[in-house]
């Protein structure tokens, strides 16, 4: 690579997705001021169980979207350094350590102290624009250390405040007939989850005083199903080769999907992305300039490094154009909501979540991937403080190599912690696999 | 002692033997909360599979670096064939890097049977205990499928009284060491329990009782030394050097809630009643009588279950035995450290990894921690 090279955004990022940031900026501006306004405001992690709380009339805080959201901003360290002081040793899973950390900053404004490590602006521009919960909801699939994470939250607003927990078992793939969305365990904890999910019904009714309201809940499931199945279409023109749009524009189109109401401005959001995927293709307009290898991204996202990345890669001439965070996520199978009963859907994709599945399940979601979008390489990103997330990529890796003859590279970093991430090591690394592929390249033609 | 020391050092040989010598299945499983009773009951011996000593080799290519020592160690062991011995794998605790390591299993075995049988870790619901039910009748189906055997709620009685029996022996050991009156080092504690997750509860029950006959039991307990509590260190045993130096810096370990400690043997499994249905009863009071961090749950607490204990034991410090990357534990243990605070408690924490901790610099900081506590003592919990 020359530095000439190095100079120029290769990137082509869609327009289409600055409205989904605006959206999601105002979602936030709105959460800010619940309190003035005299909402209920739950505190949640895990699944997207945002519909539930829309149709019962509550403001609702995601802790990992808030932690990605403080990091992309590179606005995560104070709450960190309140969270260090609190105990939180630096190896805890980062999305946990900074969400904990404005916990402890919410509520030492409640009770009115300071840290004496974080200055008093910081704790205005982090704490006190997070509205205190009134009560907790966990529904954590996948990672053990998500359900945990909310049980201190709870321990940190002194245990006064409820919390519900939805329990949503791993799919392990015990039984043979087990696979992706398929076989008596499938079956058997969609019914299990969805159970849980009518007993947080009665919970959120009892928190909230008021019947639920299962039409807008219809409504709400009707609109997010249109906007996932215009998503899941976009994503398939991207199977395109040189791609229309990339990994990064689906990560920046995430909130939109994972948090923010469902509602007609949703829909009109992916129908724009859509549309404009669309035009790329008739006007012959790729995401990246001169894309000559086509990679999968595995791992959750770097959020403090999300444009640096995007950068880094379109300069190697790479189009990430597919993610397991992004492609096995977030109402990825719309197929599964009937509008009419929308629970057992819902559960199910909670159970979907790529962090809640064995590794055969895992393999066979990657080959598919694969296939489908021509993929050249993966970039396995390393994400130090997510044990849910690395725990099966080195034999996802292994499993590429043997099944398809796929290279991939490893590299460092985490989801909001910046320190842990290594240019030098990122190039070296990146450059070695698209080296790989390039001999692998001369000797197929040849 | 030497039978003790020479199973818990290297579980696979005794395995090996046990299997060589009756010609029965040996089961894998692994910490904190799987119930063994149910793999002895069908005529099996169950193991709880250890974190081994020797380097982590093979299994640097199976999981990252980031993950704690005993998941390392599990993936290395079978990625280097040192698990072969097992006929199958048990698994009941959803710890996100114990699953890796299950799934190293897995991909570096795949002939070998893997199951979990998956015990919601929300303690507190209604359909907690229905749900942990059928994990159980799950698990006795699938154990009798690899061991070719049916399992009868009368073995399965015979089982659970054959554990009971051992717990309470060892419980009997741990009482005499909080007295005073029995000196029973930390090092020897963890070993009369870690080889109680390995040996045929029987052959270690007969151990025991020879053991207890030999001890020496004072009158008077010694008032010269600093008593100490061990918490933490979860699914593996903490080296056992670690434990002498704390000892040998004028520290007397008189309690402990380590998992190859009290909280293994914190609960019995009820006796009357359907012997299955009583496994999942054992599973949920276990967590009451010893709360885990593991668990998600309003009704106990770790830090006042901590605080009580030292009021029982009379320990005036805390040693917290953190191991490193342990994702439990590193997120109770500020709220650990804030009750002992409020409580005036001393607490010194130590990180500890598979590959080991420079020991001279923690004898420093052990006997600066026990030099603090003699100069400002703390008050007794109350």
């Amino acid at each position: 690579m020359t530095l000439a090279d190095q100079n120029q955004d290769k990137t082509n990022r869609l327009k289409s997705t600055r409205l989904g940031g605006k959206m999601t900026a105002d979602y936030w501006d709105n959460i800010f001021t619940a309190k003035e306004r005299g909402k209920h405001v739950v505190w949640y992690n895990g699944a997207a169980m945002n519909p539930l709380f829309q149709a019962a009339g509550l403001e609702w805080c995601h802790g990992e979207a808030f932690a990605a959201r403080l990091a992309a901003q590179h606005l995560e360290e104070p709450a960190q350094a309140a969270g260090a002081e609190y105990g939180y040793i630096g190896e805890l899973c980062s999305y946990a350590r900074t969400h904990l950390g404005c916990a402890v900053l919410t509520q030492q404004t409640i009770s009115e102290r300071q840290t004496g490590v974080v200055g008093v602006v910081d704790q205005q521009e982090l704490a006190a624009k997070l509205p205190a919960p009134d009560f907790f909801v966990n529904g954590y699939a996948g990672c053990s250390t998500g359900q945990q994470w909310d049980a201190m939250t709870y321990r940190v607003f002194d245990r006064k405040l409820p919390i519900f927990n939805v329990s949503l078992p791993m799919l392990w793939g015990n039984k043979p007939d087990a696979g992706y969305m398929r076989g008596e365990e499938w079956e058997e904890v969609s019914t299990y989850a969805e159970g849980q999910l009518r007993e947080l019904v009665s919970f959120l009714e009892h928190q909230t005083g008021r019947p639920f309201d299962w039409d807008l809940l219809s409504e709400s499931m009707s609109y997010i199903k249109r906007a996932s199945e215009l998503r899941l279409e976009a994503m398939q023109l991207c199977t395109l080769a040189p791609t229309p749009a990339t990994y990064w524009d689906w990560v920046a189109s995430i909130a939109p999907i994972n948090f923010l109401p469902g509602n007609q401005a949703l829909v009109d959001y992916f129908a724009g992305v859509k549309a404009e995927i669309q035009q790329r293709i008739v006007d012959g307009i790729s995401g990246v300039a001169n894309e000559r290898y086509r990679v999968y991204f595995d791992g959750i996202m770097n959020w403090n490094k999300l444009g640096f990345l995007t950068r880094k890669f379109a300069e190697y001439d790479v189009a990430v154009v597919a993610g397991r965070y992004t492609h096995e996520s977030f109402w990825q199978e719309p197929q599964l909501i009937d509008i009419d009963n929308p629970l057992r859907g819902m559960a199910q994709h909670y159970l979907l979540c790529p962090l809640n599945h064995g590794l055969r399940n895992l393999q066979e979601l990657l080959l598919r991937r694969l296939d489908e979008y021509s993929i050249d390489g993966i970039a396995f990103h390393s994400t130090r403080t997510c044990r849910a997330m690395t725990n099966p990529q080195s034999m996802l890796a292994k499993s590429a190599e043997r099944e398809r003859g796929v290279k991939s590279f490893f590299f460092e970093g985490d989801v909001a912690d910046a320190s842990f991430y290594n240019d030098e090591l990122f190039d070296s690394r990146l450059e070695a696999m698209l080296e790989a592929i390039d001999v692998q390249r001369m000797k197929t033609l040849a | 002692m030497a039978t003790l020391r020479t199973v818990a050092d290297d579980p696979v040989s005794y395995a090996l033997n046990w299997k060589a010598a009756h010609s029965r299945p040996v089961i894998g499983s692994f910490p904190m909360n799987f119930p063994s009773e149910i793999v002895h009951a069908v005529g099996a011996l169950p193991v709880i599979i250890q974190e081994s000593k020797t380097p982590i080799t093979e299994g640097r290519s199976m999981l990252a670096e980031f993950y704690c020592g005993y998941t390392r160690s599990v993936a290395d062991q079978a990625s280097i064939g040192e698990l072969d011995v097992f006929d199958g794998f048990v698994v009941a605790d959803h710890c996100v890097q114990l699953l890796g390591a299950v799934d190293a299993i897995r991909y570096s075995r795949p002939e070998k049977p893997v199951h979990f049988a998956q015990f919601t870790s929300a303690m507190d619901d209604a359909w907690t205990k229905p749900r942990v039910d059928g994990r159980i009748s799950d698990l006795k189906t699938e154990i009798e499928t690899v061991v070719r055997a049916r399992l009868t709620d009368a073995d399965l009685a015979r089982s659970i009284k054959a554990f009971n029996e051992n717990r309470r022996l060892l419980r009997h050991f741990y009482d005499l060491r909080r007295s005073g009156r029995a000196r029973i080092t930390a090092s020897e504690m963890q070993l009369l329990v870690k080889s109680s997750m390995v040996m045929d509860i029987h052959e270690h029950t007969a151990v025991l009782l020879e053991l207890l006959d030999r001890i020496v039991v004072r009158d008077e307990a010694p008032d010269d030394l600093v008593r100490l509590h061990l918490s933490g260190h979860f699914c593996h045993a903490p080296k056992p050097e670690i434990l002498d130096v704390i000892e040998e810096s004028g520290g007397l370990v008189v309690d402990d809630d380590l998992y190859t400690g009290f909280r293994y043997i914190s609960t019995d499994v009820p006796e009357d009643g359907d012997p299955l249905a009583a496994l999942s009863t054992w599973y949920l009071e276990r967590n009451i009588n010893a709360p885990c961090p593991t668990r998600v749950t309003n009704k106990v607490d770790w830090d006042t279950y901590l605080l009580e204990s030292l009021e029982a034991s009379r320990s005036v410090g805390v040693v917290v035995l953190m191991a490193k990357f342990c994702e439990p534990h590193m997120l109770y243990y500020p709220e650990l450290r804030k009750a002992l605070e409020a409580h005036g408690v001393q607490s010194l924490l130590i990180e500890t990894e598979h590959e080991g901790i420079p020991i001279e610099t923690l004898r420093t900081k052990m006997e600066t921690f026990v030099e603090r506590i003699r100069r400002h003592p703390s008050p007794l919990p109350a």
